[in-house]
């Protein structure tokens, strides 16, 4: 740890004491809780860039834990709460290691939950720490493994308050381990320089036997199923203030803005709306599985993931697979589409009963005109994307977008037939799960058709083609030769280059610059090595092995260049410093991971 | 045999020898083909190449990492370039990834043929005969983590080659010490100067010191 000369001013730190606006804005929202300090913890991780981002840390402020700043982030949060368990049994606490302020667990809506109306769901090892508004830009700030709370499935399916850390229990004992918050560190710092949308690690405090509290950060929380709690409960005035609550953020973070005055709740279901499709988009053109489900956990209201711990990203577009969640199977990547079209036919029927006093049915809301818009949105992001993965710039896949939906959309079709391509092995079952594996590495011939094209002055002959796309999962009965998918070969390349043909016209730029800029655009975003869920896990074990070793700089460091290594930016610049042999081999251990499972779940 | 050996350093400290390389390449429309040291984020000096080369008038360009699994579609296609470049890069690493998937014989094969060899740092130095150079000066050496003890190269040409030379004392000291064991002509280069081999011609573009037997010759006035 750094001891400097230069005192920081960690003040801001003082402001996140529990005290939230959503406490006096949506007063049902939420079971508050006193807390106490938690001995005994050390700063395994800090996320020093977010912090200074978010007002935290001063902008000067080194990327090193200094004894000071450690003090405080203790102090800040490390802390249990005090719950039903505690005060029903008169469990004392020293007077001293008692926080003057309480903290809120939000209720939301939860499918796993026996009561599938919300009365008794939501945080169930998390609260919320507070907020902090730096440069116009209010955060929200919350910690999981501070202690159980009575909205955790435990409580509610054995109708008991829990002691904090109680062993009989794992989930509903209210810790977290410092595994998951390692690998929604990883995870979501890659996703996040890759433009997804997503919560992020703010800091990891550990405790003995790997126990730990995660700290997480994002400019709003607040999930779908925190609305559709209400909705459930029929509470409009609690719907009423979450959903005006959530409009005076957006407009105060700056991510709304020009909001009719008299069509707030319109405006609101449009734009939540985009950010589904988009989202939605997303995930499907970048392999991501994220559960979704009607009850709108597991994500935030703009689309951006929460709770990684069954989050994954697919090498390969395994559309097959299906996390077993030992009492049900989730739903697989291309069913995703249609739980976010329901999110958003809930929030259709969320405005409606906001603006008529009447709560109508849900199956009144099927033919909504949102959900059309929903459609519009998502085939426009799924289109984008799709450009965007062939290496078109801005402009290229704007123009493209606007004028040639009927080839972009022979393009997806083609596209489509092999991306979805599965084994002649059919369905399996792998470690968490089923699944049906991909067998065609639609990154790879991203990558190297147009370099090949280029080289030779002509497609791919059959052979050729194959030797690129085929995965390490395509069996021999997978290739065997067949006329149809032989056609499917020409059609298309003849598909793809029709596009950049298009654009080397509008642009009247020469058909090999559009290629060559194509080219090495591609070879960035279709780069080799792309980390899956697989590589997250085992990256996540490697890093618990270093971990003895590795101080809170150290981790930081090494999160910041593996998240560097795969920022698939084109426009991105090298930032390769790695300090010393030890962080070399740390690295290097964790990008040999990436390329054994680039192919994975 | 046709080989530009580049030490290192910007694009346009590096002119006088993309000149002297194009003046060795005869196809209108030439394929270069960019073999990097290792491929983690060698797809951004592959994009740094190809725009460097692009304002040549170069217009086809491979990328074909050697420490990946390779496509035969990808490789037959290096192997008919009009120009290979090897990218700088630990040297040990690469030599031993060029070795393990047979690359050197071909590369040879290549150059025989009438195939022009280009390198820069460590690509230039597994044009010599051993990649020697790369284990010292202890506090400029690149670190043989692969613990690689065969260390003979492509063995082109008839010297050694020390990229990113500086003329300091300890720099010159380091280098007698080695040419006193060796029997060719160690050429040691600053950033910006390398060395052109057209055929039986040896040019040194820049400031090339060379070491032989224990002795500094200046190459250039």
């Amino acid at each position: 740890m750094v001891k400097t000369k230069d005192s920081f001013d960690y003040s801001p730190f003082e402001k996140v004491n529990g005290d939230h606006p959503l406490k006096k804005a949506v007063p049902n929202a939420f079971i508050e809780y006193g807390a106490r300090k938690r001995h005994g913890g050390r700063v395994a991780f800090f996320n020093f860039a977010l912090a200074r981002e978010m007002g935290l840390l001063p902008s000067n402020h080194p990327d090193s834990l200094t004894v000071d700043l450690e003090k405080k982030i203790l102090e800040t949060f490390s802390l249990v709460i005090i719950n039903e368990y505690d005060l029903m049994n008169n469990v004392h606490f020293p007077k001293e290691d008692i926080l003057p302020n309480k903290y809120m667990a939000t209720r939301y809506l939860q499918l796993q939950h026996p009561n599938k109306n919300g009365k008794t769901s939501g945080d169930g090892r998390s609260i919320w720490n507070g907020f902090l508004t730096h440069e116009g830009v209010t955060w929200d700030i919350s910690s999981c493994g501070t202690g159980a709370t009575c909205l955790s499935p435990a409580t509610n399916i054995h109708k008991k308050f829990y002691q904090t850390g109680d062993p009989t229990v794992s989930y509903g004992c209210g810790y977290s381990e410092i595994d998951e918050g390692l690998s929604s560190l990883f995870f979501s710092e890659v996703l996040w320089r890759n433009n997804i949308e997503t919560e992020r690690v703010l800091g990891i405090i550990e405790f003995a036997k790997g126990i730990s509290i995660n700290i997480r950060a994002h400019r709003n929380l607040l999930r779908p199923s925190h609305f559709f709690r209400f909705l459930k409960l029929s509470d409009r005035e609690g719907l009423k203030q979450i959903t005006d609550y959530y409009i005076h953020r957006q407009k105060q973070n700056g991510d709304w803005k020009n909001i009719p005055s008299k069509k707030e709740y319109e405006f609101f279901l449009e734009r939540v709306t985009e950010s589904f499709a988009k989202t939605v988009a997303q995930f499907e053109n970048e392999y991501i599985f994220c559960w979704l489900d009607w009850d709108g956990d597991n994500i935030l209201m703009d689309g951006g993931i929460i709770d990684y711990g069954s989050v994954r990203q697919f090498g390969l577009f395994h559309h097959e697979y299906r996390y077993d969640d030992v009492e049900r199977f989730s739903t697989t990547i291309l069913e995703q589409k249609n739980k976010a079209r329901c999110i958003i036919q809930s929030f259709a029927q969320a405005t409606d009963y906001l603006q008529t006093g009447i709560k109508r049915k849900m199956n009144d809301f099927k033919t909504h005109p949102i959900l059309k818009q929903f459609d519009e949105h998502f085939t426009y992001y799924k289109n984008k994307g799709l450009l965007y993965k062939i290496g078109f710039n801005l402009s290229e896949q704007e123009y493209l977008l606007k004028n040639c939906g009927k080839d972009i959309e022979e393009y997806k079709k083609s596209f489509t037939y092999f991306e979805r391509a599965k084994s002649s092995q059919g369905k399996i079952e792998v470690p968490d799960g089923i699944t049906c594996n991909a067998i065609y590495c639609m990154r790879d011939i991203l990558r190297e058709l147009p370099q090949l094209y280029l080289a030779k002055n002509r497609p791919l002959n059959v052979g050729e083609f194959i030797q690129v796309i085929r995965s390490s999962y395509a069996t021999k009965n997978d290739l065997t030769l067949s006329s149809s998918r032989d056609r499917k070969i020409a059609l298309f390349q003849f598909e793809y280059f029709y596009l950049l043909e298009k654009v080397s016209k509008f642009f009247k730029k020469s058909s090999r610059d559009i290629i060559l800029n194509v080219m090495t655009r591609s070879s960035i975003i279709n780069k080799y090595d792309r980390i899956t869920g697989d590589s997250i896990i085992n990256i996540t074990r490697k890093v618990m092995k270093f971990r003895p070793k590795l101080k809170c700089d150290e981790l930081y460091d090494l999160m910041r260049q593996f998240a560097g290594f795969q920022n698939f930016c084109p426009e991105k610049e090298k930032i390769i410093t790695i300090k010393n042999s030890r962080q070399k081999k740390y690295i290097g251990g964790m990008l040999k991971i990436v390329r054994e499972h680039r192919e994975g779940l | 045999m046709k080989l530009v050996l580049y030490s290192g350093g910007f694009p346009r400290e590096n002119l006088l020898l993309d000149r002297a390389l194009f003046k060795m390449v005869k196809n209108k429309s030439p394929l270069f083909s960019f073999i990097p040291s290792q491929s983690y984020e060698s797809e951004l000096d592959f994009v740094a190449y190809v725009k460097r080369y692009q304002r040549f008038g170069v217009g086809r360009f491979l990328h074909f990492p050697i420490d990946i699994p390779t496509d035969e579609a990808l490789l037959d296609e290096v192997f008919r370039s009009d120009v290979i470049h090897l990218g700088g890069g630990n040297t040990f690493y690469f030599l031993k990834h060029l070795r393990k998937q047979g690359i050197l014989s071909k590369l040879r094969t290549f150059v025989k043929n009438g195939g022009i060899l280009t390198g820069l740092s460590a690509g230039a130095i597994m044009m010599t005969p051993s990649i020697t150079t790369a284990s010292f000066p202890t506090f400029d050496c690149d670190d043989n983590d692969e613990n690689l003890k065969n260390l003979k190269a492509l063995n082109l040409v008839s010297f050694e080659f020390f990229p990113h030379y500086k003329h300091t004392s300890r720099y010159i000291e380091e280098m007698k010490r080695y040419s006193l064991k060796i029997a060719v002509p160690l050429y040691a280069c600053p950033d910006g100067s390398g060395i052109v081999v057209n055929e039986e011609r040896v040019q040194f573009v820049g400031k090339v010191y060379s070491f032989e037997r224990g002795n500094l010759y200046k190459t250039f006035l």
